[in-house]
């Protein structure tokens, strides 16, 4: 858990801040238990008190009488933690239970009322004692009676509730810590939402970010798809533009090409030699381009893609059964009724031109278009009764730039479009023996043609 | 043989007409749309050279102008855009044929020779076998008045078979007629040929006669 998360400061957090409330809920409960006990002690005592107060007296020398006693058998047996006396100035007079001990002085602000305080007592205990001044004779001086009894049992139940006490609140430190891990975890899942979806945004920039979080997250979403909105709609402006600027140099291409073969004609072969290879160059940089511009296009589209593969294949192979090679095919084509694939159908043009285009120069007389959706995938197979490709040259046909047939027409990126293009629409393509003895091209699409397509943003 | 060379770019259209010349044609280069449109439209040549990105009137608007206007010389479409996509669209407004630039002479003079040699011969007729018209001319078959354009392997088939009405053409005329020899090699290959023209002209045009050929149906209704 990294201390700068969220999670694990909320969580740090909330855990002090119980520890601290449960520290104080607890000294406070001890004390209240204290001084509920001193209490009902002291109660205790008085109640005892009233068995020797109305007996107490002066005799003529000034010293304490008492005419009745306390009856609680603790006051009469030596040390037996009930303790009571009352004297004056002149003498004293004790319960037996002191024995040869005396309790000591209350203090000056004794007064005619209870008080309690602690003090030690006789045989090494300590003492909870509750005094007070008596007037038996209004002319004469007052008796100071104390009752006491041993705290020692007082003490030990208060250690027992403070550790009782403390051990609960230590389990309900738990609970609540469990209680707050759980709404913390609770609470901030809709970022950790939030993060999956960033991470999935970032591995594709088509994605957005779903919109059914938590309202008080809800503009920060927006926010983000506001902005991987833009930086779409910017991207594919400057690649747009990329393309238009490749396709608006191809004239002047074409120009230069002129002007090279002037020049030739003029003797000025080596001359036309350079501007030749210039121009291959500089043709060979457009195409990849155009390639590079029309993958990232389809790679990022949020556009329901969709093309019906049928219109597409007939409208292709009516380009190639009527120009160059193709013009002397025959086009065996077997398409699934309004069978859809997961792409553009400019995109899917692009792929089936230069697979059939490229099938039609080294097909003998026949070219099958194979299309259907085997679930999970939409499937082409494309397929001559040409020489076919040994192995080694599949590979080879796929790097930019490669050309299987040096003699035939063609820039030479065909295949390595079509490669890039497939994998940029989500397909997978694979090269194989046809049953006609040619080439077979396979490509799949993972496709669910009963899917909804996701609305565009 | 003269043909029409509709370029916009100097340099490009200069390339043209001394490329196209050396190799023996007698070009005429127009540079914008409108003025293409009326040269096609009134005087005769045996090919055109289109460039679409044209001043005035684009390319496709001149071809299909001439199409519409029973026009008939094969068009080559020689163009920046190479995107099949738009190929598609030329070939549907009526071109036969698609270069994309910067593009190289010595091909595109063989892709010129091409077309004119598949048209060579072909002398503005329409014949009639049944319910099928063939426009020997445009290359192209009518149903019931619909017309259907054909590639050049389906039009030769129908050719083969709209000259000799009522006969069987076996698979070895076929092939010789289509490909120029006698081998008919793969005979699917010329059943996918035909299952093919079915699906553009019906099913009831091109009769199968089991173990012997094709022939047209000369009564269907």
């Amino acid at each position: 858990m990294n201390a700068r998360s969220f999670h694990a400061r909320l969580i740090v957090g909330a855990a002090l801040a119980i520890l601290l409330a449960l520290a104080v809920a607890g000294s406070g409960l001890v004390w209240l238990f204290q001084r509920h006990v001193e209490h009902r002690e002291a109660l205790s005592m008085e109640a005892k008190a009233k068995e020797l107060l109305p007996g107490l007296r002066l005799d003529a020398a000034g010293r304490p009488v008492a005419d009745t006693k306390p009856s609680d058998g603790r006051f009469w047996r030596p040390a037996g933690s009930l303790y009571w006396q009352a004297s004056t100035t002149t003498g004293s007079i004790y319960s037996r239970s002191l024995w040869d001990q005396t309790l000591g002085s209350p203090g000056e602000n004794t007064g005619e009322t209870w008080t309690l305080r602690r003090a030690d007592g006789p045989f090494g205990h300590r003492l909870v004692i509750i005094s007070r001044l008596i007037r038996p004779d209004a002319s004469r001086r007052p008796i100071t009676v104390q009752f006491a009894t041993d705290d020692d049992a007082l003490v030990q139940s208060f250690q027992e509730f403070r550790l009782e006490t403390t051990l609960a609140l230590c389990l309900l430190w738990v609970v609540l810590v469990l209680a707050a891990t759980l709404q913390v975890r609770l609470g901030l899942r809709p970022f950790g939402r939030v993060s999956a979806e960033l991470d999935r945004l970032r591995r594709n920039p088509a994605e957005r970010l779903s919109s059914d979080h938590p309202h008080e997250i809800a503009p920060l979403v927006e926010a983000i798809n506001a902005l991987a909105d833009a930086r779409a709609s910017d991207l594919e402006r400057a690649r747009r533009r990329a393309a238009d600027l490749a396709h608006s140099l191809k004239t002047p291409l074409a120009a230069l090409a002129a002007q090279s073969q002037g020049a030739r004609a003029e003797g000025a072969t080596r001359s036309a030699d350079a501007l030749d290879h210039t121009i291959a160059v500089a043709q060979a940089a457009l195409e990849a381009e155009l390639a590079r511009a029309r993958s990232a296009i389809a790679r990022e589209s949020r556009a329901p893609r969709e093309a019906d593969v049928a219109a597409s294949v007939e409208r292709i192979v009516s380009v190639i059964e009527r120009t160059g090679a193709g013009s002397m095919l025959v086009f065996d084509i077997d398409v699934e009724a309004r069978l859809r694939a997961p792409l553009a159908s400019s995109d899917l043009s692009e792929i089936l031109g230069a697979l059939i285009e490229n099938a039609a120069r080294f097909a003998r007389r026949r070219i099958a278009v194979r299309a259907f959706y085997r679930a999970p995938s939409v499937s082409i197979r494309i397929s001559d009764d040409g020489p076919g490709m040994q192995s080694g040259r599949v590979s080879e046909a796929l790097v930019r730039g490669a050309r299987l047939d040096e003699t035939g027409p063609g820039h030479g990126f065909g295949l390595s479009i079509v490669v890039d293009l497939v994998s940029a629409t989500g397909g997978t393509m694979t090269f194989g023996e046809a049953g006609l003895g040619g080439l077979l091209v396979a490509i799949d699409w993972p496709f669910d043609p009963h899917a909804v397509p996701e609305p565009v943003a | 043989m003269r043909v029409l060379a509709i370029e916009d770019d100097p340099d490009v259209g200069a390339h043209l007409v001394s490329g196209l010349g050396e190799a023996g044609f007698i070009v005429d280069l127009v540079s914008d749309g409108d003025e293409a449109w009326f040269r096609g439209d009134t005087e005769d040549y045996a090919a055109v050279i289109l460039d679409l990105g044209l001043p005035r009137l684009d390319g496709l608007s001149v071809l299909r102008r001439w199409r519409s206007a029973g026009r008939t010389f094969p068009v080559l479409i020689l163009s920046a855009r190479g995107d099949w996509d738009e190929k598609a669209e030329g070939i549907d407004a009526g071109a036969d044929d698609y270069m994309a630039k910067p593009f190289v002479m010595r091909e595109l003079v063989s892709r010129l020779r091409g077309l004119l040699r598949r048209i060579a011969g072909h002398v503005s007729a329409t014949i009639t076998v049944g319910r099928l018209s063939l426009d020997t001319s445009r290359m192209t078959a009518a149903i019931d008045g619909r017309t259907i354009r054909l590639s050049p392997l389906e039009y030769r088939f129908l050719d083969l078979l709209t000259h000799q009405p009522g006969r069987v053409a076996a698979p070895q005329q076929i092939a010789e007629h289509l490909y120029g020899t006698a081998d008919a090699g793969d005979t699917n290959a010329i059943e996918a040929l035909v299952t093919r023209l079915r699906r553009k002209i019906g099913p009831d045009i091109v009769e199968t006669r089991r173990g012997l050929g094709y022939a047209l149906v000369e009564d269907a209704a």
